[in-house]
């Protein structure tokens, strides 16, 4: 057992203009994580958010009134002579997800900026009530499935300590090796949609190449190109014998030399840093109040990482750097992103050089299972991911997360705030968004 | 100095040659075909009983519910199937034993198109992983432009309406407005257990259920999600255009 990742509070810590920052609150009201970014420290508060605090947790658990739709971002109505409000969405060209965007303008500059999520609500959260753990894993691999090792770890860790349940070290360095892979995979991919912005175009096709050999590496190790079934107990299709380990060492090696050289390409290239740079700039106030996570966090100063922060096996016994930046604009969050695929593939070296015999394949000893409730986060590709679980009888009976979706659309509509059309996509690009997350 | 030519140079020829010649392991992993028992035995019960979303019958296997969970692989099937498992009717997507779907009888519905081919993409509430699998299509491994197979920011440039992700009730209006503005002949592509069958998404509230109930469709591609090479073999079907049998 490793010690608790957070210290629970004997007072509610919410006055948090100066204290911490909301970073979860249940919907129910019974309790609340903060982020003490001043001690590097998470708090439980066994209780509702208030003050502020309660505002960013109402945005992130906020429902459609009608249907499903809803704005996932602040909305101050702007208002004045030749305004009108341009809805972009939900099918838009450039963003190849379902959302929209309420662009309030009078003609060039973005005075305000609303998304709107729920397009893609497919309701798998109530869904899950009722379902065993392993069924429920299913879907939680497709909320997202580009981040579905993060979102799978997440879970299943929160299942874990609701049920009391010991993880082996070996299923946490699985689900350690498949989160790098994803991460360097969706950083990759967060690249090359900035460089197609950018009409880039063969530093795209280069870049493109390279997630697609993640998503290959991804496959050969786990039997299918986004780890779907893949971090269950016993995956039927693991393998992570000592042959695939070298292959797979090998393989990053090569990934990680090409990544370098296209990386130093990309930051000698106008095009590509004159648009990103000073677009979309979240400063560390902005970041901090609207509850910014990941990236968008780490651009803007702020030194959080889950992985870091949480004394989780393998990352306590791995060497992590984090990247230093605090511009707060695009080039800001994609440097970090670069940053963190050189950090990625650091890790998954010395994972797989550590790595002794076979792993997985394990048949579960299934435990007497109590019932409970588990609160668990994982550092996400773009940041912190937490989920609720609460089962009984090895029964899923609720189910709450906040995705780092959820909690970067507020400081994108800010930053976007005064920006130009043309900004919109190198602006959307750099935060990693997802709205397959968002919607659930 | 690298350079960004220099790149390209030594990574050499990267593109796949599918379909002119099959496709190969390295496109193919496990997920990239369809389970199937082995032998001629039928698929045994206790591998009915596994199926958490009821993609398989005694009888066989239905492709278009399947999302490759491999919990069968324990009991008797494996992914054996076909990699070109896309067809024109949806009963074409249940196998009966280890025999191979039946024909699809149905002409393609843009037989007479002439060469290429123009797809709008429309997410309807996909995981994502489908929509990257088509972009997927555009990197230098696959190059669908070497096909005729062009992707298109605007529906009134399309021929090809492929939707990904399970129909919601919020995007049903959007969905409708863009099959409207396509001009004729058209032809809709599910691409996806999520919109053939709901996937692992059927029956949850504000899902609407197949795509089929919703627009015509022309051609079914099963998977979760499929893989390029099973998006290429979809989209040539519906292009009216000939693939190769089998595969690697
Ligand atoms: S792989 Fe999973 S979903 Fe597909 S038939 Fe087997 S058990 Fe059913
Ligand atoms: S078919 Fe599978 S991969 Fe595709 S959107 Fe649905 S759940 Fe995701």
């Amino acid at each position: 057992m490793t010690a608790a990742p957070w210290t629970v509070a004997d007072r509610d810590p919410s006055p948090w203009e100066t204290g911490p920052v909301a970073a979860y609150g249940a919907r129910d009201g019974t309790l609340t994580l903060y982020n003490d970014y001043a001690s590097g420290r998470a708090i439980l508060w066994p209780g509702p958010a208030a003050g502020r605090a309660s505002e960013l947790v109402a945005l992130w658990n906020r429902r459609g009134n009608a249907g499903r739709l809803r704005p996932v971002g602040p909305s101050e109505p702007v208002e004045g002579y030749g305004v009108f409000t341009f809805p972009y969405g939900p099918i838009s060209m450039g963003v190849p997800e379902s959302g929209r965007f309420d662009v309030r303008t009078y003609g060039e500059r973005i005075l305000e900026i609303t998304p709107t999520a729920g397009f893609k609500d497919r309701g798998i959260l109530a869904a899950l009530v009722g379902r065993s753990v392993p069924d429920a894993t299913l879907a939680i691999e497709r909320v997202a499935g580009h981040l579905s090792a993060a979102h799978v770890s997440a879970f299943l860790a929160a299942c874990e300590s609701a049920e009391g349940r010991d993880v082996p070290t070996t299923e946490l360095w699985v689900r350690a090796l498949a989160q790098e892979l994803q991460r360097i995979y969706n950083h990759v991919h967060v690249i090359a949609r900035i460089a197609e912005a950018a009409s880039q175009n063969v530093g795209l096709a280069q870049t493109h190449a390279l997630a697609e050999e993640v998503l290959r590496l991804q496959a050969a190790l786990f039997g299918h190109r986004w780890m779907f079934g893949g971090l269950v107990d016993g995956a039927a299709l693991r393998k992570l014998g000592p042959r695939e380990r070298d292959a797979a060492a090998a393989t990053l090696r090569r990934l990680a030399d090409q990544f370098e050289e296209l990386w130093t390409l990309f930051l000698d290239s106008r095009t590509f840093v004159d648009r990103i740079q000073a677009t979309c700039v979240v400063d560390r106030e902005t970041a901090l109040r609207w509850g910014a996570v990941g990236p968008t966090l780490r651009a803007s100063g702020v030194p959080w990482d889950d992985r870091l922060r949480q004394a989780v096996p393998p990352y306590t016994d791995l060497y992590l750097e984090l990247p230093k930046e605090s511009d707060g604009d695009a080039l800001s969050r994609v440097v970090v992103r670069a940053e963190e695929v050189r950090a990625s593939f650091l890790l998954l070296e010395q994972l797989l050089s550590r790595w002794k015999g076979e792993i997985g394949g394990r048949e579960p000893a299934a435990p007497p299972a109590a019932p409970g409730r588990g609160l668990a986060r994982v550092e996400a590709p773009s940041g912190d991911l937490v989920y609720d679980v609460t089962v009984r009888d090895g029964t899923i009976r609720h189910v709450g997360m906040r995705t780092p979706s959820h909690a970067n659309w507020p400081a994108f509509a800010v930053g976007l705030k005064g920006g130009v059309f043309t900004d919109f996509h190198f602006a959307y690009e750099s935060f990693g968004f997802s709205f397959a997350e968002t919607d659930g | 100095m690298p350079s960004w030519l220099g790149q390209a140079a030594r990574r050499g020829l990267l593109t796949s040659r599918y379909p002119v010649a099959p496709a190969t392991p390295a496109e193919t992993p496990e997920s990239a075909r369809p389970p199937r028992p082995s032998g001629n035995s039928g698929v045994p019960v206790a591998a009915v009983d596994a199926c958490p979303v009821r993609a398989l019958e005694p009888s066989g296997v239905d492709d278009g519910k399947c999302i490759r969970c491999s919990r069968c692989l324990a009991h008797g099937l494996g992914y054996s199937g076909p990699v070109e498992a896309s067809a024109a009717t949806r009963d074409a997507l249940v196998s009966r034993g280890s025999a191979p779907p039946l024909p699809a009888a149905k002409r393609a519905p843009l037989a007479d198109f002439g060469r290429s081919v123009h797809v709008f993409l429309v997410d309807v509430g996909s995981c994502n992983a489908c929509n990257l699998e088509v972009l997927a299509l555009a990197n230098p491994f696959y190059d669908t432009t070497r096909l005729g197979i062009f992707f298109t920011n605007s529906p009134r440039h399309a021929d090809v309406l492929l939707v990904v992700g399970v129909p919601t009730e919020e995007m049903r209006a959007p969905l409708l407005r863009a099959f409207e503005a396509i001009p004729s002949p058209k032809a809709v592509v599910a691409a996806g257990v999520c919109p053939i069958s709901g996937g692992v998404f059927a029956g949850n509230a504000g899902v609407l259920g197949p795509l089929s109930d919703v627009l015509p469709v022309d051609v079914f591609i099963p998977g979760c999600p499929p893989t390029p090479v099973n998006l290429i073999d979809g989209l040539l079907r519906a292009a009216g255009r000939s693939r190769p049998r089998g595969g690697a």
